[in-house]
């Protein structure tokens, strides 16, 4: 699972030959001064380099293994005391060098199918106390090898400890041998961990090897995106996940990868559609303003977002969220790994970049298969389920009819008031009934009597309609990823491409992604190498049409024009109203003044999204002498997104242009047009025809350069020292342009034929119908490591780095931040005193960091900032150019820093456990966020440098396998958390109720980074049910005025973002069989339930059903904290503040919805994923030509165990904000995985 | 060899981190610089306040009154205002927003007047130099009308004033001192007076919404009035218009404007082309939405003291009588609201009024108060005579004018001066109705406020704001704390 962040030390696993020498590769290159030269070695004619000065003759057989992948078979003892050799070849036949290389032993050798069994010369006994022995009682032992995945290995060697007896396994990993019942079997292949096996009077022993390459590069390597530094010299706090352990079939965005898999790493899915990012937190929230997401680094490149939206607009639901993670556009099946880097000593080589934490992705490389191609497949089939009513407080058609019956009652829907409004639903149609007069009978369309009246009322009080299931969809996603791994030891290829079909959750949406990914590793010469990588994706998604979301403070709402999100439309619409007629056909309801039916307008408005990223990396290293290795990294990425918004001429969006109607229709419609030089005529209609073809681009083209020098040596055996240089030039080019298409017709073949008083309107309106803009990044920076240890005792660490942006505008001064970091590490397991067969702890040691690492912050003033303008006035001649001033000058603008201490223990306990537990303090200082001013400047809301906060945290890992049994029973669990309390310690600026109280919430001093607060409810109105508060001035009020900075009666509930959030991960393995199971928890914060109270309902949207049980009569109020049903005199007059005033009904019912009568806890726990898989057997995948099989059912975000009541079964991490915003669904997915 | 290799990587390494600055110098976005005539002249362009005065100050003088219980709506900062409270939060229509806008174009005029000392834009900058001064002048002056004590003619001027910016902020909290009134109205005359001497020249591509001469001339003689100089008001209302001649240059209202539609007359008073409009400025603004349904509002009792009534015997002022809801809520009906759409496919933008802040009109009235200040009553009456012709419905001189008889008889002032001192302010109050020129009369004359309150049985209560009563001056916003500048007292 989650491999842990400290050093295992080397010698602990195994004592034989190839494994340790392919561990420790590098420090035996220095340690021994082996200089090795490499040469083609060709596939037939096997041609070996050698420059051996003193080497082991082990380390000359591993050299040959190499260059020609011929392996050796011998036994320890025959070469344990043979002398130091030296040899000088090129280019020299395989066995020529063999034979010159044992020619001093008197060793013999044979080579059979690419085994070279080494044995003593016969007759010849040259090594003392030989224990070679003819065994009696000899049988037969067969069997067959595999690896973990359940391949078969061909050409392992296996041989009878203590006898020179010896075999390797044929093409199907088969091998026979004869041993002795009580005999132990030596198990070997390059690249796995040796085994040995009593045969134990079997004749079949079946033997499966761990891989070793992953495991030690896992554990012996840290991936810090500039480095591959050797764990012993790295101090810092990081997590590994491995790709595998953290797949997640079915879920084709890799960001969700992280969900519960690292202590300190929180991953909240505010919005589940394809491209809009989970809410990543390493270490919690650093910034009040800023985007608080950690850097993303694919293979060693930092990796850009196209747009930069904050955490926070995430849930905003707006357009762009789509393309708010380039990750999106990676294939999850390329991932080897993720590394992710926690404190500051793991990040402070991105120094102020580093702040919210490191996601370094790498990505599979080639592997040397001699050549061959492998090849995998996986393909995933899922399917969705449909949320359902039973899952939220909705009232039924039934109890919502009698809430309105009671509202006509009370007086609201009359036919003067419904018939005429902009939005409408079954009351507007009787009404509106009601007059529709059939000169042909003499009769009107419905009688207004209270039987016809009830009559008409009665079918859709039946009707109950369940939204959910009209606009959702049981639909198949299906990914499909082929890869072909193929390569020799010279050039290593790794070719992979997916392709992903989401026909959708719901009506109104649907990706289509297909990616590309080549990279090649070549090795030119042992001092050249170089690497090219190449990488697209290209995405096609549909999404329902939306505009950008609108805050009004006044009344404490947001509001979205035209919103047809599915999921809130189902949510907030009322069960009364019926998507079909009696006859089958759409019914349209009135919405704008213009009909309105949500399956024709999720048909008829909607947005496409195309999206192509390509990215070409290339690197060299070249090492100048063996110590000292330079290299080049530089990457090249384009993208280009294009957002097209479908808006055809049927759809309520275009039909609002056109709804004229009569003269109170057209004075209310927004969407007429006044015509200035027409004072005396109605509002007119712009679009008489068509409907809009908007098009909107987001491109970006990035370029990344650096240079890298490292020095890598050991003094005295015991002295290491490394040192490493790099110096980056990073340059982003982020365009962006919007165009309007108007009066584009659909249904004629794309004719256009605008009204000019659409333009005119526009114009005038100072609307531009395009418009185009640039964003310019460029970054500079130098950095040094130095790194040293001694012994296995002792390493410490100092980095520093200083970096330049143009982002924070013209000073030279505010863009050169420079930043630092020391560390330590003190392995206490090798000191002498630590008794290592204790029995209990098998390894411990102890890091410490301090540092200061930091972040740009969004401000871009350090200079005045002046934009151009046209002047907001009428006319054509009246309107100029002019100069505004966007920012005064802030001289003391700096980047948002903070200093960590970090402390940190690795344990293992038994052998097989492993803990890690890290905690931290944070001063976090210099904060960039809007303050408000004296304006006596010129700018009253500013952006400075404003705010500190302080956090500390702590984290633990515990994980291991528990139980592990060849061929049986397997366990593997890994349990995680991480808790992180931040504080706001300072913060010039004072926060309004309205900022405070959404369900976003806001920094305040003395609480979190963004806290939530409410409005004290003070119960209901005795006399009318109306809710009241405790107001600013501390006494009871049904007035606030939510603009105001007098917050001192607010209720504190707590933070928005958990404290505490963690995973816990199991993985049984019984033979072929499989089962995963993931859990994430989280708890510490709160949330603001959606806002469902007003004073007023309309016939169109939906109740909770919390409202059964309103005030209704004076008493109630004694058990019910619902608001009642107002009727129109008692709003107009009688809702009255202390002084006596009266008050629009809308502030407390909205101030309702704010209050600490709303407001849940955000603990869960959830069943995130499971899955139960099944391996072929070998026998039988190979029968079928292929290496393995796999197949897998998976289920992703199966179950909500524990959620507050109060949210009635909502997610919690979900907010709900319309727009093309979705929750994150349950899928069941059916997963293939093939290897040929 | 190796050591060669060192050097040459080092000595790129230097090189390249050297033209660091250079590459870093690309700004991060589409801004723009002030580095050329043309930019300056744009950036002086945004030196005029974007939000406007006129509920505050109409709200708070007495061309409001109380309509009635359950007449119109109870929303702040109306009701505030009436009651004289301070008003909270930076709202629409609230002095803090008001003092924010104005500060807002004083930081656009002090940023242009820095680019042109650190670059050589050479004598054509003049005009625009002379913009920016007097911007900045009429800036501080509105703000001092507002937020500090009256300008005491020949008397103490020791209270503090408003804090008078001359030089672009750099930093995020700046310090602040208000000085004095006297300080604050020196610096005002100081660079209204070299501001105006520089304008002449100057070339606008929409003349009306910057300080041209004429607009320039009409704010001084403005200011002259309020600093008693009435010699200096006479001659900046002469330089208005070529030999001080306003024939033709007033509001037509008893003429094509009465005769307009009245979605006509909505947009013509704000016009540039308009010879009456002197100086217009785009303001972002609900007045004209919020401001006529406000209980306490333009009522038919105003309407009537004002335009039923004469302002002097035998003489009525006329004003179209334009009111919502059969006749509760009246409005003047010359703010037409030009919405600025961002996006007009989503209906969403910008409320925005066109706001005269200087006419031909004020400045001929404000020539007329000169006179009689100076005692020449005769050339004072040919002003006053000359506004009533184009404000008296069906205008005959020698019954409609004013004579020194007429005044002393209609008030009842004897004094020949103070009489005709109260026929301007009576004139103006009517002639000016719902543009907040009334507020300054009641700051310069220190008049009386008063407003009616009525009750649920319209019986009448009279709430008094009296000459020295402290919360005539606006209180400053309590964010001027954060830059040491202190509230007014209260």
């Amino acid at each position: 699972m989650n491999n842990l962040t400290f050093g295992k030390r080397c010698s602990d696993q195994t004592h034989s030959p190839f494994p340790k020498i392919f561990r420790i590769m590098k420090m035996t290159t220095a340690l021994l001064l082996v200089g090795l030269t490499f040469a083609y070695g060709s596939g037939k004619a096997q041609k070996v380099t050698l420059s051996l000065h003193n080497a082991k003759l082990e380390d000359a057989f591993k050299e040959i293994t190499k260059q020609t992948k011929f392996k050796f078979l011998y036994n320890d003892n025959l070469i344990k005391k043979a002398s130091r050799v030296n040899l000088n070849v090129e280019n020299t036949p395989l066995q020529e060098v063999v034979s010159q290389l044992l020619v001093n032993y008197k060793l013999d050798y044979k080579i059979i199918d690419e085994t070279i069994t080494i044995s003593s010369k016969a007759g010849v006994n040259t090594i003392e106390n030989s224990t070679v022995s003819v065994a009696i009682d000899q049988s037969t032992v067969t069997g067959t090898i595999r690896n973990t995945a359940g391949q078969t290995l061909s050409g392992a060697s296996i041989l009878v400890k203590g006898s020179n007896a010896g075999t390797t396994t044929n093409a199907q990993g088969e091998y026979s041998i004869q041993a002795a019942a009580n005999a132990t079997l030596v198990i070997r292949y390059v690249g796995y961990q040796t085994q040995e096996i009593s045969v134990n009077s079997r004749t079949t022993v079946n033997v499966t090897l761990n891989q070793i390459d992953n495991k030690l590069e896992e554990v012996s390597v840290v991936a810090t995106g500039y480095q591959n530094i050797d764990r012993k010299l790295f101090t810092g706090a990081t997590a590994k996940v491995s790709a595998a352990d953290a797949e997640r079939n079915g879920v084709p965005d890799i960001s969700r990868m992280l969900e519960g898999q690292v202590a300190g790493v929180s991953v909240q899915n505010v919005s589940g559609t394809f491209g809009a990012a989970p809410k990543i937190r390493v270490r919690g929230a650093t910034s009040l303003s800023g985007e608080n997401k950690p850097l993303w680094v694919i293979d060693g490149i930092i990796l850009e977002d196209i747009v930069n939206i904050s955490n926070e607009a995430l849930s905003t639901g707006d357009a762009n969220t789509l393309i708010g993670s380039s990750v999106a556009g990676l294939n999850p099946d390329d991932i080897e790994s993720f590394t992710i880097l926690k404190d500051a000593a793991a990040t402070a080589m991105y120094g102020a970049r580093a702040m919210n934490g490191v996601v370094v992705v790498t990505t599979k490389k080639g592997r040397n298969t001699e050549g061959a191609p492998h090849v995998n497949y996986t393909g995933n089939f899922t399917t969705y389920l449909k949320p359902n009513y039973d899952q939220f407080d909705i009232m039924n058609s039934a109890e919502q009819m009698s809430v309105l019956l009671e509202l006509d009652n009370k007086g609201f829907f009359n036919h003067s008031g419904v018939s005429r409004a902009s939005t409408g639903g079954i009351f507007y149609k009787m009404y509106n009934k009601m007059y529709e007069y059939d000169e042909a009978t003499g009769t009107y369309g419905l009688e207004n009597t209270r039987e016809a009246k009830l009559g008409f009322l009665e079918r859709y009080a039946q009707a109950n309609t369940d939204w959910f299931d009209v606009l959702f969809k049981h639909s198949l996603l299906q990914d499909h990823s082929v890869s072909i791994t193929s390569g020799s030891a010279k050039s290593q290829t790794y070719v992979s491409t997916s392709f992903i079909h989401d026909s959708g959750q719901t009506m109104g949406d649907n990706v289509k992604r297909y990616t590309a990914n080549l990279r090649n590793n070549m090795k030119f010469s042992d001092k050249f190498s170089a690497e090219i990588l190449f990488n697209g994706s290209i995405r096609d998604q549909r999404a329902p049409g939306t505009l950008t979301r609108q805050s009004d403070p006044v009344y404490g709402k947001y509001s979205r024009d035209f919103d047809i999100n599915p999921y809130s439309y189902s949510l907030n619409t009322s069960r009364l109203l019926t998507p079909y007629d009696e006859n089958g056909n759409l019914e349209y309801f009135t919405r704008n003044y213009a009909p309105f039916n949500i399956i024709n307008e999720l048909n008829q408005n909607y947005l496409n999204l195309g999206n192509m990223d390509l990215k070409v990396q290339g690197g060299l290293r070249y090492k100048i002498i063996p110590q000292l290795t330079a290299s080049v990294d530089a990457a090249y990425r384009y993208a280009r997104t294009e957002r097209q918004h479908y808006i055809l001429e049927n759809s309520n969006m275009a039909s609002a242009f056109r709804a004229a109607g009569d003269a109170t229709i057209a004075d209310g419609n927004d969407f007429l047009y006044n015509d200035p030089d027409l004072p005396n005529s109605l509002p007119q209609v712009v679009l008489p025809e068509g409907g809009f073809y908007n098009t909107y681009l987001d491109n970006l083209k990035n370029y990344y350069f650096r240079s890298n020098l490292e020095y890598d040596n050991t003094f005295n055996v015991d002295h290491r020292l490394n040192l490493f240089g790099s110096f980056e030039i990073r340059h982003t080019d982020r365009q962006n342009s919007g165009y309007e298409g108007i009066g584009y017709q659909y249904k004629n073949g794309g004719l256009v034929n605008p009204n000019y008083r659409y333009f005119k309107k526009m114009i005038e309106a100072g609307d531009p119908y395009f418009g185009m803009g640039y964003e310019y990044d460029r970054f500079v920076a130098g950095m040094f490591r130095a790194a040293y240890a001694y012994k296995e005792k002792y390493s410490l660490n100092a980095t520093t780095r200083l970096d330049g942006s143009n982002k924070l505008g013209e000073s030279r001064v505010a863009r050169w931040l420079p930043t630092w970091n020391v560390s330590g590490k003190w392995n206490i397991d090798q000191e002498d005193f630590f008794n290592e067969d204790n029995g209990i702890v098998s390894a411990v040691g102890i890091r410490g960091t301090y540092g200061l690492v930091a972040s740009l912050g969004n401000a871009n003033n350090s200079s005045a900032v002046f934009y151009n303008q046209i002047a907001y006035r009428p006319y054509e001649d009246e309107k100029e150019t002019l100069t505004e001033i966007s920012s005064l000058e802030n001289s003391e603008l700096t980047w948002e820093k903070l200093y960590e201490v970090n402390i940190g223990a690795d344990l293992q306990l038994f052998n097989k456990i492993d803990v890690t537990a890290d905690w931290y303090k944070r001063n976090i200082f210099d904060l960039i966020g809007s303050i408000r001013t004296s304006g006596i400047g010129g700018q009253f809301i500013k952006q400075a440098n404003y705010a500190d906060m302080k956090s500390t945290g702590f984290e633990l890992t515990v994980a291991g396998s528990p139980i592990k049994r060849e061929n049986g029973f397997n366990w593997r669990t890994q349990f995680n958390f991480g808790y992180n309390k931040n504080e706001v310690t300072r913060l010039d600026v004072n926060q309004n109720i309205w900022t405070l109280v959404r369900a976003e919430g806001a920094a305040v001093q003395g609480h979190s980074q963004r806290g939530l607060f409410s409005i004290v409810f003070d119960g209901l109105d005795p006399e009318y049910g109306y809710p009241t508060f405790i107001g600013t001035e501390g006494e009871k009020d049904t007035y606030l005025y939510l603009q105001s900075e007098d917050v001192d009666y607010l209720k504190y509930n707590g933070p928005v973002d958990p404290t505490f959030t963690g995973g816990f991960y199991n993985n049984f393995r019984y033979k072929n069989f499989g089962l995963t199971a993931l859990f994430t928890f989280a708890t510490g914060n709160y949330i603001r339930l959606q806002p469902s109270y007003a004073s007023v309902y309309t016939d169109m949207e939906s109740i909770s059903k919390d409202m059964v049980n309103r005030w209704v009569m004076p008493g109630d109020e004694a058990f019910t904290s619902i608001p009642s049903l107002l009727d129109p005199f008692t709003m107009g007059y009688e809702v009255l503040r202390p002084n006596g005033t009266t008050v629009n009904a809308v502030y407390p019912y909205n101030a309702y919805n704010y209050s600490d009568q709303r407001i849940a806890k955000g603990d869960f726990i959830r069943l995130k994923q499971v899955q139960f898989s099944y391996s072929l057997p070998a026998s039988f995948a190979n029968k079928l030509k292929m290496r393995s099989a796999q197949i897998a059912l998976v289920g992703n975000n199966i179950a909500l165990l524990y959620s507050d009541k109060r949210l009635n079964g909502a997610d919690p991490e979900f907010f709900n904000n319309g727009g093309v915003a979705m929750p994150v669904p349950r899928q069941y997915t059916f997963s293939l995985k093939v290897g040929f | 060899m190796k050591l060669y290799k060192y050097i040459t990587l080092a000595f790129t390494g230097i090189v390249a981190f050297s033209s660091c600055n250079k590459y870093l110098d690309q700004s991060p976005d589409m801004r723009t610089q002030i580095d050329d005539i043309d930019k300056v002249a744009q950036l002086v362009g945004s030196a005029y306040p974007n939000y406007n005065y006129l509920a505050m100050a109409e709200t708070v003088s007495d061309n409001v009154s109380d309509k009635g219980v359950g007449k119109g709506s109870l929303d702040d900062p109306y009701v505030s205002y009436y009651y004289w409270e301070d008003v909270e939060g930076d709202d629409n229509n609230t002095p803090t927003q008001y003092w924010n806008g104005v500060y807002a174009g004083i930081a656009a005029a002090n940023q242009a007047l820095e680019a042109i000392e650190e670059n050589d834009f050479g004598p054509d900058v003049n005009p625009y130099k002379g913009e920016a001064l007097v911007a900045r002048a009429y800036g501080h002056f509105m703000l001092a009308l507002f937020f500090a004590q009256p300008y005491n003619i020949s008397g103490d001027n020791s209270s503090p004033g408003i804090p008078y910016v001359d030089k672009p902020e750099t930093v995020a909290l700046a310090q602040y001192s208000r000085e004095t009134v006297k300080d604050t109205y020196d610096k005002i005359r100081a660079d209204l007076e070299e501001g105006l001497a520089l304008l002449q020249g100057g070339q606008w591509k929409v003349p009306k919404y910057h300080f041209t001469p004429a607009a320039a001339n009409a704010f001084a003689a403005r200011f002259y009035l309020f600093i008693g100089e009435y010699d200096k008001a006479i001659q900046a209302a002469n330089n208005v218009f070529p030999s001080g001649d306003y024939t033709g240059k007033l509001r037509p209202i008893t003429t094509t404007i009465q005769d307009y539609s009245l979605a006509q007359q909505l947009i013509e008073l704000t016009k540039a082309d308009k010879d009456y409009n002197l100086l217009i400025t785009e303001t972002y603004s609900v007045v004209q939405r919020n401001a006529p349904f406000q209980r306490y509002g333009y009522s038919q009792r105003l309407y009537n003291e004002l335009f039923n009534m004469p302002v002097f015997d035998g003489t009525t002022m006329y004003s179209r009588g334009i009111s919502y809801n059969s006749g509760q809520d009246y409005t003047i009906y010359m703010y037409n609201e030009y919405f600025y759409y961002t996006n007009v496919q989503a209906g969403i933008g910008f409320p925005y009024i066109m706001q005269p802040l200087f006419t031909a009109d004020e400045a001929l009235i404000n020539r007329a108060e000169a006179y009689v200040q100076k005692g020449d009553f005769g050339k004072a009456l040919a002003d006053i005579n000359q506004f009533l012709s184009v404000r008296v419905r069906n205008y005959n001189a020698s019954t409609h004018n004013l004579t020194i008889e007429k005044a002393t008889n209609s008030y009842g002032i004897s004094d020949p001066k103070e009489a005709l001192i109260e026929a301007v302010l009576r004139i103006k109050r009517a002639a000016f109705m719902s543009e907040g020129i009334r507020w300054m009369d009641i700051v310069r004359h220190k008049l009386t406020v008063k407003h009616l309150v009525l009750d649920a049985n319209d019986s009448e209560t009279e709430i008094e704001l009296k000459p020295e009563d402290l919360r005539r001056v606006f209180q400053i916003p309590s964010e001027a704390k954060l830059a040491g500048v202190e509230q007014n007292p209260r």
